[in-house]
C-alpha cells in the first residue's frame, strides 16, 4: 500500500491540485460569469504563500490563510469592473488581467524572482493535506449548490434578465462567486507552492488556462462533480497512455471541441440529465393513474 | 533616435493591424472570437518557410502562398469547429472553446513538424539591403513590409466597401437572418470572411517570420493576446479601428520597451486594454455595426 503509494503520489497530488483549479474555475462559471481569472489568482496564492514562508518562516496554516484572503481580495477588486461587461469582454478582460499579473510577477525581480521564481520553499504539505482541502471545497460547494444561492447561481446563467426579475441581484452573486473563486485558487496556488517546493511565473500562463477551462468544459458547468471529473480524466489520460502524453495539446484540444460540440453539458452533466429523465420517466409508469388524475384535475 | 523608434513603431503596428484586421472581421461580421487565429499565422509563417526551402520559392511567391494556404485552413476550421455549433444555435461561450480546441491542435501538428525547434528562412531569402533617408536606417525588408500591409489593406478597403461581395457581407455583419432572406448566401460570405481572414494571419505570419528570422509553434500566442488590445482599442468589428489601434499598439510596445523594460510593457499594454474596456468598451473608433451588447443592460 506504502509502495504503491509513494509510486502514484505525485501523479495524485497533481489530481488533487488540477481539481482545485478546476473548482474555482466551476464556481464562476456556473454562476454566468466568463471569467478566466483562476491562474492569475492561483499565482497571487502560491506568492503570497511562499515569499511569507521564505521571508518570515511563516507556517503553512499561516501562508494558506494569506493566500486565501489575497485571493479573496483581488478577487472581489476584480469583480467590481468585471460587472459592468458581458459575456466575451469579462473574458478578454480577465485574459488581459492574467497577463498583467504574469508581467508583473517577472518585473518584480526582488519579490517575486522575475523569471527564475521562487525555490527552496519547504514542503510543507502531502497528499493527506490536499485530499482535505479539496474534500472541504466539495462540501462548502454542494451545500451552497443546494442552498438558495446555489438556484440563483442557475437561475443567472440561464437567464439574467429573468433571474433579475425574480428579484436575485446578479451583481451581488457574481461577486460572491468571485470570491469563492478566488479563495479556493489562491490556497489551491499556495498548495501547490508548498508541495513543489518552488513557484515558477510561467506555469500560470495561458497554458493553464486553457487547460483549467478544458477540465470544466469536459467534466461539466453544472454538477460539482463535473471539474472533478474532467480534471482527473484529462490528468491522469497522459500518464496513462505514453503517445497522448507526447501529444497533451491535441489531447487536450480535440476534447475541447468534441465535448463542446457533441456533448455541451459535459459527461457528469450529460449522464445526470440521462439519469434524472430515466427517473421520472419510470415513476411515471408506476402511477397508471395519472393521466386519469390530470384529466379530473 | 526617436524618429528611428517611430519608424520601427509603424512597421510592427502595421503587422499587429494585418493580423488583428482578420481577428476583427471575423467577430464583426459573424460574432465569433475566434482564438485559433493564432495558430492560422503561425500555420502561415510554416508554409511560407516550407514554401522557401522545400520549393525554394522566391518570397512573393512563398507570401501568396502561405496566404491563400492559410486561408484554405481557416475555412477548413470554419466547417470544423463552427459550423456544427451554428447549426445548433449554440451560445457564444461554446464557438470560443471550441476555436481554443482547434487552435490546441493545430499548434499541436505544428510542434510535431518541427520537433519544437526553432525554425529560420534560410540566409539570402530577403535581400539584406539598407538605405539612408535623412539619416534614418530604413531596410529594404522594413519598407516592403510596411507596403505590403498598406497594399492588403487598401485592397481589403475596396473589396469591403465597394464590392458586391463586400456589400453582401457588411448585410449578414448587420443582420444574417435578414440577409439571407434578401437573397444572401451565407454559406458563401462565412466562406469568403474565413478566407480573407485566414489568407491576412497566414501574410502577416511569412512578414514576421522574416522580420524576426524565428519561426516556431508557440508564435502565434503573444501575436493573439495582443490582437486583443488591437481590436477593443478599435472597436470589435470595427476595420478602419484596427488598422489605427495596430500602429497605436506597435508605437506603445516600441516605445516602452526602449525607454522602460520590455516585462513593464507588457504590464502596460494590458492595463490599457482593461482600461478602455472599462471607459469605452466599444472602442475609439466605428463599427461595421454598431456593437451595443458590450454592457449589462
Amino acid at each position: 500500500m506504502t509502495g504503491w503509494l509513494s509510486g502514484y503520489g505525485s501523479v495524485i497530488d497533481l489530481v488533487l491540485l488540477n481539481c482545485g483549479l478546476a473548482l474555482s474555475q466551476f464556481v464562476v462559471l456556473r454562476a454566468g460569469v466568463f471569467s478566466v481569472a483562476t491562474p492569475a489568482l492561483a499565482s497571487i496564492g502560491a506568492y503570497t504563500a511562499g515569499i511569507l514562508t521564505l521571508r518570515t518562516d511563516a507556517g503553512a496554516w499561516a501562508g494558506l490563510l494569506a493566500a486565501a484572503a489575497m485571493g479573496t481580495i483581488v478577487a472581489l477588486i476584480l469583480s467590481v469592473p468585471l460587472a459592468r461587461l458581458r459575456g466575451v469582454f469579462q473574458a478578454i478582460a480577465t485574459v488581459a488581467f492574467c497577463q498583467i499579473v504574469l508581467s508583473l510577477a517577472l518585473y518584480a525581480t526582488d519579490l517575486t524572482g522575475g523569471a527564475n521564481g521562487l525555490n527552496g520553499i519547504p514542503r510543507l504539505v502531502g497528499t493527506v493535506q490536499l485530499v482535505v482541502w479539496i474534500v472541504v471545497v466539495v462540501y462548502v460547494l454542494i451545500s451552497l449548490s443546494r442552498a438558495r444561492i446555489g438556484y440563483a447561481f442557475d437561475a443567472i446563467r440561464q437567464d439574467e434578465t429573468v433571474a433579475v426579475s425574480l428579484g436575485i441581484s446578479a451583481v451581488g452573486h457574481q461577486a460572491l462567486a468571485f470570491a469563492l473563486s478566488g479563495a479556493i485558487a489562491g490556497v489551491t496556488g499556495a498548495l501547490m507552492a508548498y508541495r513543489n517546493r518552488s513557484v515558477a511565473p510561467e506555469e500560470f500562463g495561458f497554458g493553464m488556462l486553457v487547460t483549467v477551462l478544458a477540465y470544466v468544459v469536459l467534466g461539466g458547468r453544472r454538477s460539482v462533480l463535473g471539474p472533478l471529473a474532467g480534471a482527473t480524466l484529462l490528468t491522469l489520460l497522459p500518464e496513462l497512455a505514453r503517445p497522448l502524453a507526447d501529444n497533451r495539446l491535441i489531447v487536450h484540444g480535440a476534447v475541447l471541441m468534441m465535448v463542446i460540440i457533441y456533448l455541451p453539458h459535459g459527461i457528469v452533466d450529460t449522464v445526470l440529465i440521462a439519469y434524472r429523465r430515466r427517473m421520472t420517466a419510470a415513476a411515471r409508469a408506476t402511477l397508471p393513474n395519472e393521466e386519469a388524475r390530470d384529466g379530473s384535475a | 533616435m526617436i524618429a528611428q523608434q517611430l519608424l520601427n513603431a509603424l512597421v510592427v503596428g502595421s503587422v499587429y493591424a494585418l493580423f488583428a484586421l482578420g481577428f476583427t472581421l471575423i467577430f464583426g461580421v459573424h460574432h465569433i472570437l475566434n482564438l485559433a487565429h493564432g495558430a492560422v499565422f503561425m500555420w502561415g509563417a510554416f508554409i511560407g518557410l516550407y514554401a522557401v526551402t522545400w520549393f525554394s520559392a522566391p518570397f512573393p511567391v512563398a507570401l501568396l502562398c502561405a496566404a491563400v494556404v492559410a486561408g484554405l485552413l481557416s475555412v477548413a476550421l470554419d466547417w470544423i469547429a463552427f459550423r456544427p455549433l451554428r447549426r445548433r444555435g449554440a451560445p457564444e461561450f461554446s464557438a470560443i472553446i471550441s476555436s481554443i480546441g482547434a487552435g490546441l491542435v493545430l499548434m499541436n501538428i505544428a510542434q510535431r513538424m518541427s520537433q519544437t525547434r526553432v525554425m529560420r528562412y534560410p540566409f539570402g531569402t530577403f535581400p539584406i539591403e539598407v538605405y539612408s533617408v535623412y539619416g534614418l536606417r530604413v531596410t529594404l525588408l522594413q519598407i516592403t513590409i510596411a507596403m505590403s500591409v498598406a497594399v492588403i489593406v487598401a485592397a481589403l478597403f475596396a473589396y469591403i466597401f465597394y464590392t458586391g461581395f463586400g456589400r453582401q457581407i457588411r448585410a449578414v455583419a448587420v443582420n444574417e437572418r435578414t440577409a439571407s432572406l434578401l437573397g444572401v448566401n451565407p454559406t458563401a460570405v462565412y466562406f469568403q470572411t474565413f478566407f480573407i481572414s485566414g489568407a491576412l494571419a497566414g501574410a502577416a505570419g511569412v512578414l514576421i517570420g522574416i522580420a524576426f528570422n524565428s519561426v516556431h509553434f508557440l508564435m502565434g500566442e503573444p501575436y493573439m493576446l495582443r490582437a486583443f488590445v488591437v481590436i477593443v482599442l478599435g472597436g470589435l468589428g470595427s476595420i478602419g479601428g484596427a488598422v489605427i489601434a495596430g500602429l497605436l499598439l506597435g508605437l506603445i510596445q516600441t516605445m516602452t520597451i526602449a525607454y522602460l523594460s520590455s516585462d513593464l510593457s507588457d504590464a502596460i499594454i494590458f492595463s490599457l486594454l482593461f482600461i478602455i474596456l472599462l471607459v469605452r468598451p466599444t472602442g475609439f473608433f466605428g463599427t461595421l455595426r454598431r456593437e451595443r451588447r458590450v454592457a449589462r443592460e
